[in-house]
């Protein structure tokens, strides 16, 4: 069996935020199991190769690397592929809204499957219990039914009235009150997360986790904030996003298979994970198996 | 005057000010410093408070301090009016210190595996993990006959002290550094031990322990 | 040796001392990761270290005494079985069918706690175990292969007096035994046990022998290539579990149990313990009831007043009642200790939502029994709750059970009418978010609290109480088909007949027992159609399946029904 699936080869995959890859330097990174080197040239364009004997720091002229992966900057993060990508990446139309602060909230290696990590940022039961008194706390544990479906035309995953009562949704707040959020996930390794803003009850802050999938069991977490929020500090909105990222880190890193089974026998779901019951079979009818058990043929 | 921390919150060495700060009960404020990705504790005006370029810093009644273990020290001597925290006992004390730098050793090696393989540091990973092996086998050793003894902490005293609290981040934390804890029993009865102390409060990655509380 | 996923072999995994008030001890054997943990009843638990709903270690869970706490969404797996007793995502529901954890064969002895990957083999003790207060040494985890472990400690003994090697991975010399722990093909555990309680001095000794042993091995295993480690798979959850959730009804296994105890508890109550012949009892959740097959063929509903974890035997309270005929009377006169008797398994129509800030738990006489249960969970818990018990005589059912609680127990004890009423009125106190009130006893008392609380802004899903008959007026007035899928015969069924009456009239035998729509014995799978419920059997969400009926009171929606029969 070949180790990378001809859909997973052929997407678009992100390696690092823009602003953190110098000019000039190699920086050196993991991706699908292939050594990746990168720099910026002169013009602050990513460049990515295979990489061979070069290590993180070298200096080295980006002109004379001739032999090049595809490359595309997206939501401030370089992106490459192993294969032959598309066009173009998803949209965040929300990105471009010139009135928005737009940050990379860091890059964090976890020890599990790209795939486990889209689905537990998926997921909304586990609030009370992993992000205590910040995205929910008992007793207000339940998940209300909400509407999910597979859009055939923008062929993603797409969850909608998903309600839960959180403790402190908004700054100002005191009182828990319900928050309304919108899952997507239009990549099989990305989601993109729209939730009630404080500041503008008609628009939504938009946070976006795209996983590297550095192995099958191991990938990096890339964090995106796109707010409507004119008082915190980028200090502020990053910390907030890496407290929530670091809650979940244990977790993820303590499940057990680290690879996501796609065979409904695998574990048990219950009615709150509808999201991630559509997600499983829109893996499992896409032909993924780089980080995922594929249900036995 | 209030307290200031300088402070990162996936950082084990701040997490250990804000945990005796909350066991103590004192009011402090929180200055965010973007130490990942942003790498502020290298920025100028990081670096004139700490020329060390890390992470704590603590300031006090016009004192600008800096370390975790030395600020661990000087809150509990300053604040702490049972004086069990940080005791004056010659001897105890050295027990404290002694146990100050095995915490240190635990973030050389613990530390730097968790920030190697979720932060992109360089370390030798194999090797990092190693050391904190070795380290939690002797600490699982010296609880275990802790144990046996009738002693709960790392140090003598029937209280823990700033050791203990000094030693428990990247204890907890270990697993992110690819450093399980199965083989040290005793070693993870003393982090329930800790996370049942009245005042204790998590960081992210760390749960707080079921009720201690043994009832009829 | 090769080391094998499926040896039946008991090893040692951990020590008695290992395994502390509420603690989780993690625990490894053969490749497997173990979550072990001591219930407050003293009872050990072996469990596979990984919760059934999404893989994750249950090591980083919470010991909450009679239940073990996934960390990741809550879920609660009863002392035991391991059966999930609650999932906070869906507070209203019970968790219908019988999501259970993976257990491990279990015996605590000589200090150790022991198991095995299976259990093919039963027990046995070491040769010359018994007769000695044992002592175990500190474990000595190494990293090397188990048999290489087993060699060096073999090589420990002096010449003239040679290992005695016995079964499993254990030897003795000079007293002392070595047990070796497999933990996988390149992993073992040193447990020593000493006939003796040992000084400090004889233990520093023993561990510094065995560390310096480790030490060899560890640079002799170096050296090699390192064993594959085993590779145990996760067995894979039954279908029904494996589908979302329509909720499905467990057909009736009925359970054989013993009378271990008949006594006569209070104010006409006669507790039976009813105990498992073998081992423990299905899990049940608070608010459960099981149905007693009586001697003389009747079925009667009793609710379960157990706490979390407690299934050696399920604990019951049947009024005595002078006038009684039938069910209780055969149960109090002629049931008698040492007796066998069949019981359903637990079925709960009555569930205890745990997400409540304040929790009113209301009681008349002998509907103490379910909110018992209730509230030693929350007690169990820490959750906050208040019981008030209303009962016509000084003597109350249950008393000591009731003071052993944390919670605010009330008594109130003969009351005149007027006053029930006013006592339920400051005890439920004004509606706020996330209150919920439960109650059970006499209609009379049902009605009171019902009105008393909507009167005081109490919304209905709020309130919560249980049948056990149906006096709800049955509508008949529908006529529609149904078609017997099984059968394959059409029939129908005119206004003022019962689906299961037309069913006889036809020639078919269907069991039944009430005929009232509350006791669940002719409950029946549907196929096709919309069911129209008038039972008050099925629970809330059951009914809302559209997946089965009671064909003695419900009728269809729908002109035509497929049932499975």
């Amino acid at each position: 069996m070949s180790a990378i699936d001809p859909i997973t080869r052929d997407l678009w995959q992100v390696i690092a935020a823009t602003e953190e890859i110098p000019v000039g330097v190699v920086e050196t990174t993991l991706l699908l199991d292939t050594r990746l080197a990168l720099t910026r040239d002169r013009d602050g364009n990513p460049v990515v190769w295979l990489r061979s004997d070069e290590e993180q720091g070298d200096e080295i002229d980006p002109e004379s690397i001739l032999d090049r992966l595809p490359v595309l900057t997206g939501y401030g993060y370089i992106w490459t592929s192993l294969g032959n990508p598309p066009k173009e990446l998803f949209p965040i139309p929300e990105y471009a809204e010139s009135d928005r602060v737009n940050m990379s909230c860091g890059s964090i290696g976890i020890h599990v499957s790209a795939p486990r990590a889209v689905e537990n940022f998926l997921d909304m039961g586990h609030f009370p219990y992993v992000h205590t008194d910040i995205l929910g706390s008992e007793p207000h544990t339940e998940v209300k039914e909400y509407d999910v479906e597979v859009s055939e035309e923008r062929d993603e995953v797409l969850a909608t009235r998903c309600k839960f009562i959180q403790p402190r949704a908004a700054k100002s707040a005191t009182e828990p009150m319900e928050v309304e959020y919108v899952y997507r996930v239009p990549h099989p390794f990305c989601s993109v997360l729209y939730k009630s803003c404080p500041e503008d009850e008609g628009r939504r802050d938009v946070i976006a986790i795209f996983l590297q999938p550095m192995t099958k069991e191991r990938c990096r977490a890339h964090l995106l904030q796109s707010m409507i929020d004119s008082t915190s500090t980028i200090t502020d909105l990053r910390r907030f996003q890496q407290t929530i990222f670091g809650q979940d880190k244990p977790i993820l890193e303590n499940q057990f298979p680290k690879r996501l089974p796609l065979d409904p026998r695998s574990e048990t779901p219950i009615r709150a994970d509808k999201s991630a019951i559509a997600y499983r079979r829109w893996l499992s009818q896409k032909g993924i198996t780089y980080g995922t058990i594929p249900v036995a043929s | 005057m209030a307290i200031t921390l300088y402070d990162f919150e996936l950082s084990g060495n701040c997490y250990k000010l804000r945990l005796l700060m909350n066991i103590l009960g004192l009011p402090f404020d929180i200055v965010p410093v973007d130490f990942f990705p942003g790498r502020q504790h290298k920025a100028d005006w990081f670096l004139r408070m700490n020329p060390f370029g890390q992470l704590p810093v603590l300031k006090d009644d016009g004192l600008t301090l800096s370390d975790s273990g030395a600020i661990l020290a000087y809150l509990a001597k300053t604040y702490d009016t049972t004086g069990q925290w940080f005791p004056d006992a010659p001897a105890i004390t050295a027990e404290v210190l002694r146990w100050h730098v095995v915490a240190d050793d635990i973030t050389a090696s613990s530390s730097a595996a968790r920030l190697a393989l979720g932060y992109g540091y360089d370390f030798d990973i194999p090797k990092v993990q190693k050391q904190a092996h070795r380290i939690f086998r002797l600490m699982d050793e010296h609880l275990w006959f802790g144990e046996r003894e009738g002693r709960d902490w790392l140090c003598s005293p029937a209280h823990p002290t700033t050791a203990d609290i000094a030693c428990f981040p990247y204890v907890m934390l270990s697993e992110e550094g690819g450093i399980g804890r199965e083989d040290y029993p005793a070693l993870r009865r003393w982090t329930d031990r800790v996370r049942r102390i009245p005042g204790f409060t998590v960081m992210s990655g760390i749960f707080p322990a079921g009720r201690a509380l043994q009832t009829a | 040796m090769t080391l094998s996923l499926s040896d039946p072999t008991w090893y040692p995994i951990a020590s008695s001392d290992d395994l502390p008030f509420r603690h989780v001890y993690q625990g490894q054997l053969l490749g497997r990761e173990l979550a072990v943990w001591r219930a407050d009843d003293g009872n050990v638990n072996v469990w596979e270290n990984r919760c059934l709903h999404r893989g994750v270690r249950l090591s980083i869970g919470v010991n909450e005494g009679g239940e073990l706490k996934c960390q990741y969404h809550g879920w609660r797996y009863a002392n035991r079985s391991a059966g999930c007793t609650y999932i906070p995502a869906h507070p209203a529901d019970a968790p219908a069918r019988r999501i259970q954890n993976r257990t491990y064969p279990v015996r605590e002895a000589y200090g150790l706690i022991w198991s095995a990957a299976n259990d093919d083999q039963p027990f046995r003790p070491f040769p010359g175990a018994e007769g000695h207060d044992w002592f175990p040494l500190r474990p000595m985890p190494v990293n090397a292969a188990p048999e290489d472990v087993l060699a060096a400690l073999s090589a420990l003994a002096p010449d003239d007096q040679p290992a005695d090697l016995m079964p499993g991975l254990s030897l003795r010399f000079g007293g002392t035994y070595y047990f070796v722990q497999p933990v996988d093909a390149g992993r073992a555990v040193i447990r020593g046990l000493l006939a003796t309680q040992p000084d400090a001095t004889t233990l520093r000794h023993y561990n510094e022998l065995l560390s310096k042993l480790r030490d060899r091995l560890e640079r002799a295993a170096a050296k090699k290539p390192a064993p594959e480690p085993l590779k145990p798979a996760f067995e894979k959850v039954s279908a029904e579990l494996s589908t979302m959730p329509e909720i499905a009804v467990p057909r009736g296994n009925t359970i054989t149990v013993v009378v271990k105890r008949k006594w006569t508890s209070a104010d006409g109550v006669i507790g039976f313990e009813l105990a498992a012949r073998d081992g423990h009892l299905p899990t049940f959740q608070p608010g459960a009831h099981i149905d007693l097959h009586l001697p003389n063929g009747m079925t009667r509903q009793y609710s379960i007043t157990n706490g979390p974890g407690d299934l050696m035997s399920y604990v019951i309270g049947v009024k005595q009642e002078s006038a009684s005929k039938g069910g209780s009377k055969v149960l109090v006169e002629t049931v008698r200790e040492g007796d066998l008797l069949a019981i359903s398994e637990p079925r709960n129509n009555f569930p205890l939502r745990r997400d409540a800030t304040r929790t009113v738990l209301i009681a008349g006489g002998i509907g103490i029994t379910p909110l018992l249960s209730m509230a030693r969970f929350l007690d169990k818990s820490s959750l906050n709750y208040e019981l008030h018990y209303f009962t016509r005589a000084g003597d109350v059912a249950f008393r000591s059970e009731l003071e052993a609680l944390h919670g605010k127990v009330i008594f109130h004890t003969g009351l005149p009418r007027a006053e029930i009423g006013l006592t339920i009125a400051s005890a439920l106190g004004q509606w706020s978010m996330a209150q919920h009130v439960y109650v059970c006893g006499p209609s009379a008392m049902l009605e009171t609290v019902r009105s008393t609380a909507a009167a005081q802004g109490w919304p209905d899903e709020a309130i919560h109480f249980e049948y056990f008959k149906n006096d709800k007026v049955i509508d008949d007035s529908s006529a529609f088909e149904v078609e017997l899928a099984r059968s394959a015969m059409t029939l129908h069924v005119p206004s003022g007949k019962t689906i299961l009456e037309v069913m006889r009239d036809n020639g078919l035998t269907v069991p039944s027992s009430c005929e009232q729509g509350a006791c669940g014995t002719c409950l029946t799978t549907v196929i096709e159609g919309e069911v129209d419920h008038q039972d008050v059997y099925l629970n809330d969400s059951e009914k809302r399946s559209n997946s089965c009926m009671m064909t003695c009171v419900s009728r269809a929606k729908s002109p035509r029904l497929v049932l499975d029969i």
